[in-house]
């Protein structure tokens, strides 16, 4: 079992396990993080996961975990590894179940003192507007057409049938849309367990909650971001549901045999993987994208729900109850991208499970908004904590392939969590702070209570401090759905 | 009779298994997923019949796994009870009993492969299943 021993401290963020630990690592595998995240991370497995990567054929660089890691299938959440196009590989299990998996924010001009003797109001609306729980029907119902239409198009579906406004797509990753992806490689049952739930938020960890700015730390930025002190903000957390579940589960079944027809050696059979460039690799390319566009018009229906929402129960109360789009960024996805790799410019697909994308100013993949500034980057918090929007920066871009967290990360299990506190206790003490929690599940949300959780402060400390990524601002929650 | 334990993951859940054979393993393995998270209306049984194929007994047994997930998500339907006409390392057939979901305890997204294989003992089998949640 690798241990803190065999790693080298590179900076006072940075850890480094060499290639030589193991023969049969080809990169060296490196953590960021301060010391008590580096501590941390020996407490599960997420160590062994992150060397298992680092053994993957076409990687460059390192395997990296950022500083929420901790232990996942396969990747550890919180791992980021890019792999040559030419003779790397694609992983489903590098990417996950849920396929983009991510965060949606939404910035409001209202003060928190004026919107607060609503709050329940609108809680309680956005609830009914927004379905969450497994399984369970989406605020949209597709026909196959449409589905397949928003397989290839995602929010640009969206957009056409007046569920998006123009500003929305250009403050999404991607657009939200991804190139090449193909509804064609997404097989019925994937369909049939995608079509009903559009517009729907899950279970799990997955939550929709009202945010108050409680500090600004660039204004300038935030300024541009549409964000301001005491000012209410949304963030809704959630991915591609059933279909994307089934696509990725169905791809790595497919790609069992895939290591022995292709002579790939793996550590783990979570990480089965085809080279990029071959016709199973294409085709979960072509999948895995459209399972992704999914998700980012699911996130945009529901952004459209709770733009209703506001508008039920705030017209009239105040005088602009407008929301508009700070950013919405993927944390569980693959994607083409061209990097630095030492003296070489490189066609990569960077595998991010657990991670978020983090380009820096001037990238020519930012819109016209941002490109001064970078990137945002969303980190949500746990429930009953602070949550961060960051910006990209060029030590990202040249160290971790523009990557950085994507949220606290989890330190307990859910077992661990449930013996601390029943659910009603969690509630009673997260309304003591101020919190308003709806939930579907008591056990959930004893399962996703605070303390289960990394101090969102140290991670975000740790990237900070590793400069992967800038603080612009940091929000409080004050009013929780659990999925 | 086979038997399972929880075992403790990070993010994620987890569980050992015991069993006599490979029926045994199966239906173990599907019993203790879905105590997991599900609470099941055994007054209005219903039945369905299931062919599997796979390579091996690992995506056997993962892609049983995932099949009684879809039941659960797109039918509501939990199925507990089981007959299995063939069960090889790389068939399964078999008859399903089980009924509609009263209520949820938690979620499953998946049954994966991480770290699986599944080991023949002087007991019968034993293995790991890490589920996504």
């Amino acid at each position: 079992m690798v241990q803190k021993s065999d790693f080298e401290q590179i900076n006072d963020y940075v850890w480094e396990l060499p290639a030589a630990y193991d023969g049969r690592m080809r990169v060296p595998a490196r953590i960021y993080g301060n010391e008590e995240v580096f501590e941390a991370a020996f407490r599960d497995s997420s160590m062994t996961q992150l060397m298992n990567v680092a053994m993957l054929p076409g990687i460059v660089k390192y395997a990296m975990a950022m500083p929420d890691v901790h232990q996942g299938y396969g990747f550890p959440i919180g791992g980021v590894a890019a792999f040559r196009w030419d003779e790397g590989i694609i992983s489903p299990g590098g990417v996950g179940y849920d396929i983009n998996c991510g965060v949606r924010m939404l910035a409001s001009q209202i003060d928190y003192a004026a919107l607060e003797p609503y709050l329940k109001d609108l809680i309680a609306s956005i609830d009914r507007n927004c379905p969450s729980g497994v399984g369970g029907k989406g605020a949209v119902q597709l026909s196959d057409k449409e589905l397949d239409d928003v397989l290839d198009r995602g929010t640009e579906w969206a957009l056409s049938k007046g569920y998006a406004q123009r500003d929305d797509l250009e403050r999404t990753e991607s657009r939200g849309r991804i190139a090449g992806a193909q509804a064609g490689a997404v097989d019925a049952r994937a369909k049939e367990r995608g079509r009903p739930q559009m517009g729907s938020l899950g279970a799990g960890n997955h939550f929709l909650e009202i945010d108050v700015v409680d500090e600004v730390y660039d204004v300038e930025v935030a300024d541009a971001m549409g964000l301001s002190q005491d000012r209410v903000v949304v963030q809704i957390h959630c991915g591609s549901r059933g279909l994307g579940h089934e696509v990725c589960g169905q791809y790595i079944r497919v790609l069992q045999d895939a290591p022995r027809r292709y002579g790939i050696d793996i550590p783990d059979r979570e990480l089965v993987a085809a080279p990029v460039d071959s016709r199973e690799g294409r085709d979960y390319l072509a999948a895995m994208s459209a399972a992704a566009n999914y998700a980012f018009t699911n996130r945009q229906i529901l952004a459209h729900f709770v733009r209703r929402s506001f508008e039920q129960v705030m017209a009239g109360k105040v005088k602009n109850w407008h929301l508009t789009q700070v950013y919405d960024v993927t944390h569980n996805i693959a994607k083409i991208e061209e990097h630095q790799v030492g003296s070489q410019r490189m066609r990569v697909i960077v595998h991010r499970k657990g991670a978020t994308r983090a380009f820096p100013p001037r990238h020519p993949e930012l819109p016209t908004v941002y490109r001064e500034i970078g990137q945002p980057v969303l980190v949500p918090g746990s429930m009953g904590t602070a949550s961060y929007v960051l910006v990209g920066t060029e030590t990202a871009m040249a160290e971790t392939f523009g990557s950085t967290c994507h949220g606290a990360g989890r330190t307990m299990s859910r077992n661990a969590a449930l013996k601390q506190a029943r659910g009603e206790q969690v509630r009673a003490d997260l309304s003591q702070q101020g919190i308003m929690v709806r939930t579907g599940s008591l056990k959930g949300l004893a399962e996703e209570a605070p303390y289960a959780y990394k101090d969102v402060d140290i991670v975000v400390d740790s990237v900070s401090g590793a400069g992967l990524a800038r603080k612009v601002a940091r929000v409080r929650p004050v009013a929780v759905i659990k999925g | 009779m086979g038997r399972w334990q929880e075992i403790e993951h990070t993010a994620d859940l987890a569980l050992h298994l015991w069993a006599a054979d490979l029926p045994d393993l199966f239906a173990t393995a599907a019993q203790g997923m879905l105590a997991l998270f599900v609470e099941v209306d055994d007054k209005q049984l219903e039945t369905r019949t299931l062919t599997l194929t796979a390579l091996d007994v690992e995506t056997l047994l993962i892609d049983w796994l995932n099949e009684l997930l879809y039941f659960v998500e797109v039918q509501g339907i939990a199925f507990t009870m089981f007959e299995f006409t063939e069960l090889t390392p790389t068939v399964l057939t078999a008859t399903l009993r089980g009924g509609p979901v009263r209520a949820y305890s938690g979620y499953v997204k998946a049954a994966t492969f991480h770290d699986l294989a599944v080991l023949a003992t002087p007991a019968g089998y034993e293995t790991e299943i890490v589920f996504d949640t």
